[in-house]
């Protein structure tokens, strides 16, 4: 805004002018998306949107709050389960009133998305990051932003990202063909100044519930057995995170390797001395679980699964891969 | 949204002018907002009016008959009463928890503490086709929990083994070739590092009332040899 | 964005259990229906009952209705089909239309007020509520009235009447929006209070 005294004055004018002209032009999709990663994580926001995926609309609530930097956040279905979820820095709470409990379990992930990473050469070189100009989207200005893979490993993104906030107001997973497959739309969204301890309450009696507690599993290492590092993957992908944990009803830790392109993220679960009885039995199955493709193969005695927010195409890639290593690593073997 | 954006949203989709999702968000707020409600009868009014249509009414007297009487009738897809006994057949591994087997397990997604039964627990076997949808107010046979009632956070139970979030899926993948159970450990475990915009799939799962379990079409790779050049 | 999705949004919600949803479609259709009916029978008391047969004969079939044609296609079939056996059990001459989508609107012209047993008080207010719209619509900025005319007498879509009034399709939308807005509030201020007056006629 150039105040109407300093129209008078030609030169500060034009230094007006051009300023804001500089402004303009650093105004690149990269810039855009670093206003959204700081909006998500260190704004206060109070508002209500819609998931859609897979046929399915549910609408929930979320507050967001970041306080001499903790972060407290409410989830809240408006579906009528009336189910709340509340995160207190690691911990999460989960309120199943339709099923008369609370969950209390350890969670250092936030509830709500945290932004995309920035686009370096490594990222560019399988997605290109673009924008596609000034909309409005529920009458507010935003910047659409569209993150295109360039290969059909992996699926896209189109963002409105408000101009006065840096809010994503709405969001759109695209598969292969550009059709959205996942949509978040916020229908109402306000910055909060101030949200006070009391609104994080679940606002529902609790009496009669039964309390579970999980604390100490899953018993997570930083590193899990076997070098998996050394495997052939598409383009852009790289092992990101391997741990190893104790799932319900398996006896042996399960191996949890986790590949990403920098956007996209597969996890890659393993088992082991599975189905002794038929050691050189092979089966595999593809299947699609809401917007994420899921693969498993079971050979030699090993059941790889296999499930991301990917293509089909791509699980069944980094299975094949992981597969056809000349033998699996030891498990008894550390990472080199 | 303003509540100005909300009413000419309102106005677009009485023109059939508004975006498919957009309509079944509206729809949705639609038959629950009495006022919201009102004004879009009124904007039936006022049609009728400029085409010089008889008997228009501003409140919903005919509406208002046709809604006594529908109420009458059973839900589009309700399951009659003499029906849903049987579901505690067709599940008898829901009912063997000793846990929280509710009628919204059966029909939509639930989520249920699976106790571990030890190193194998018992494979789930035939997973029945997708059952009609109830509403969750149905009554089914329910497990009587295992933990008294009136229990207090003071006796917070601490789990033996790794417990979990189990949703079961409407059908299996293949001959329990992935338990929806197991799968739903899965998904679980990768919601933690997943796609960073859309990393909820599976909390909005345990969130949402009626998102079904992920629809799992499994497409059935006869036994193969994966190989790779 | 797909054709219906208005009508088809609220028929999902329906068929998966929410009645709430097919009030609103009776509400958006009780005057076509009405209108429809009375092609066979002049009565629009008898009219009105046949109109609620023919509403409830559609929510009992909306699981069978799989969005082969547009929801309205659907429901006027059904209309017509009750109000014909309406009549047939009357003992009456059947009524036999050759009826064509295209032409129904426009051939029916209803003009001043029935002269069979309309209840007067039915008639006052349908009059006043004519009065009020019409008054409001009166009012109105020219392009807002044309263009709400446009959309409710000749039932072009937003694309056409842009064309027409050669502006922007976001433009249409707002206009035939403002226009509703300024009738709404007239009626709004001219039946407060009284629109509890409809249901105790009903």
């Amino acid at each position: 805004m150039i105040p109407r005294r300093a129209v008078r004055e030609p030169v500060l004018w034009l230094v007006m002018t051009l300023a804001s002209a500089a402004a303009c032009a650093a105004e690149t999709p990269q810039y855009w998306l670093d206003r959204m990663n700081a909006a998500l994580t260190s704004r206060n926001y109070d508002g209500v949107f819609s998931h859609w995926q897979s046929g399915r609309l549910e609408t929930l609530r979320i507050i967001h709050r970041v306080q001499d930097g903790a972060v407290t956040e409410r989830l809240e279905s408006l579906d009528g389960s009336g189910r709340v979820f509340v995160r207190d820095g690691a911990e999460l709470t989960c309120y199943l009133p339709d099923q008369r409990t609370v969950l209390v379990e350890q969670a250092p992930q936030s509830l709500m998305p945290a932004g995309l990473p920035k686009f370096d050469a490594a990222l560019g070189g399988v997605y290109l990051l673009a924008s596609q100009g000034a909309m409005r989207q529920m009458g507010e200005k935003a910047e659409v932003i569209t993150v295109t893979p360039r290969d059909g490993f992996r699926y896209g993104y189109r963002l409105w990202i408000q101009r006065a906030t840096g809010m994503p107001l709405r969001t759109q997973l695209l598969d292969t063909n550009g059709s959205v497959i996942e949509e978040l739309v916020f229908s109402s969204l306000s910055m909060r100044h101030h949200i006070a301890d009391e609104e994080f309450k679940p606002k529902l009696s609790t009496s009669g519930f039964q309390w579970l507690r999980n604390d100490d599993a899953p018993t997570v290492t930083a590193e899990g057995p076997g070098d998996w590092s050394n495997v052939q993957l598409p383009p852009g992908f790289s092992l990101t995170a391997q741990t190893a944990q104790m799932m319900p009803g398996v006896a042996a830790p399960v191996t949890h390797l986790v590949f990403s392109d920098g956007v996209a993220t597969v996890s890659v679960f393993i088992q082991t001395e599975v189905f002794r009885n038929s050691p050189t039995q092979v089966s595999a199955g593809l299947a699609q679980v809401g917007s994420s493709s899921t693969f498993t193969s079971v050979q030699s005695g090993h059941k790889f699964v296999a499930l991301g927010e990917v293509p089909p195409a791509t699980v069944r890639f980094i299975i094949g891969a992981l597969m056809n290593r000349s033998a699996p690593p030891d498990p008894a073997q550390g990472p080199k | 949204m303003s509540n100005e954006e909300l009413e000419s949203q309102l106005s677009a989709m009485f023109d059939d002018e508004l975006p498919a999702p957009e309509c079944e968000l509206l729809a949705r707020r639609l038959a629950r907002d009495e006022q919201l409600r009102g004004r879009w009868g009124r904007y039936a009014a006022i049609g009728a009016c400029i085409r010089g249509e008889p008997g228009i009414r501003l409140e919903t007297t005919l509406a208002g008959k046709v809604s006594a009487a529908i109420k009458q009738e059973a839900a589009p897809g309700e399951v009659p009463a003499t029906q849903r006994r049987h579901y505690g057949a067709l599940h008898p591994w829901l009912t063997s928890l000793g846990g929280l087997a509710s009628a919204a397990a059966v029909a939509a997604v639930a989520i249920l503490w699976m106790r571990s039964q030890g190193p194998n627990v018992p494979q789930i076997a035939a997973v029945p086709p997708a059952p009609v949808r109830t509403p969750p107010a149905t009554a089914l046979p329910v497990a009587a929990p295992q933990l008294v009632s009136g229990q207090s956070p003071d006796h917070l139970r601490r789990a033996r083994e790794a417990d979990s979030y189990v949703i079961p899926a409407s059908a299996a993948q293949g001959p329990a070739l992935v338990p929806p159970t197991e799968l739903a450990n899965y998904m679980v475990a990768h919601s933690a590092y997943s796609g960073p915009l859309l990393r909820r799939n599976a909390l909005s799962a345990l969130v949402g009332e009626d998102s079904a379990a992920p629809a799992v079409t499994a497409q059935p790779i006869a036994a193969t040899v994966v190989t790779q050049k | 964005m797909t054709a219906d999705a208005s009508d088809l949004s609220l028929v999902q919600r329906v068929q998966r259990g929410d009645k709430g949803a097919f009030d609103v479609l009776v509400l958006k259709y009780q005057h076509k229906v009405v209108k429809l009916v009375m092609r066979y029978v002049r009565n629009p008391a008898e009219a009105e009952d046949i109109a609620q047969d023919a509403f409830i004969k559609a929510y009992r079939a909306l699981p069978q209705f799989r969005g082969d044609s547009a929801f309205y296609t659907w429901l006027y079939r059904i209309a017509i089909n009750t109000a014909k056996n309406a009549v047939v059990a009357r003992d009456r001459n059947p009524v036999d239309f050759d009826l064509d989508m295209t032409n129904t609107e426009e051939s029916y012209e209803m003009q001043g007020r029935l002269k069979d047993s309309e209840t007067p008080e039915a008639l006052v207010l349908t009059d006043e509520i004519r009065t009020t719209v019409n008054a409001a619509i009166a009012n109105l900025p020219d392009d807002l009235r044309t263009a709400i005319v446009l959309r409710e007498l000749e039932g072009l879509s937003y694309e056409e009447i842009a064309a027409t009034m050669d502006c922007p399709v976001g433009t249409v939308r707002s206009r035939i929006f403002r226009a509703r807005e300024a009738i709404d509030s007239r009626l709004r201020e001219v039946f407060e209070g009284g629109l509890g007056r409809a249901e105790e006629i009903g």
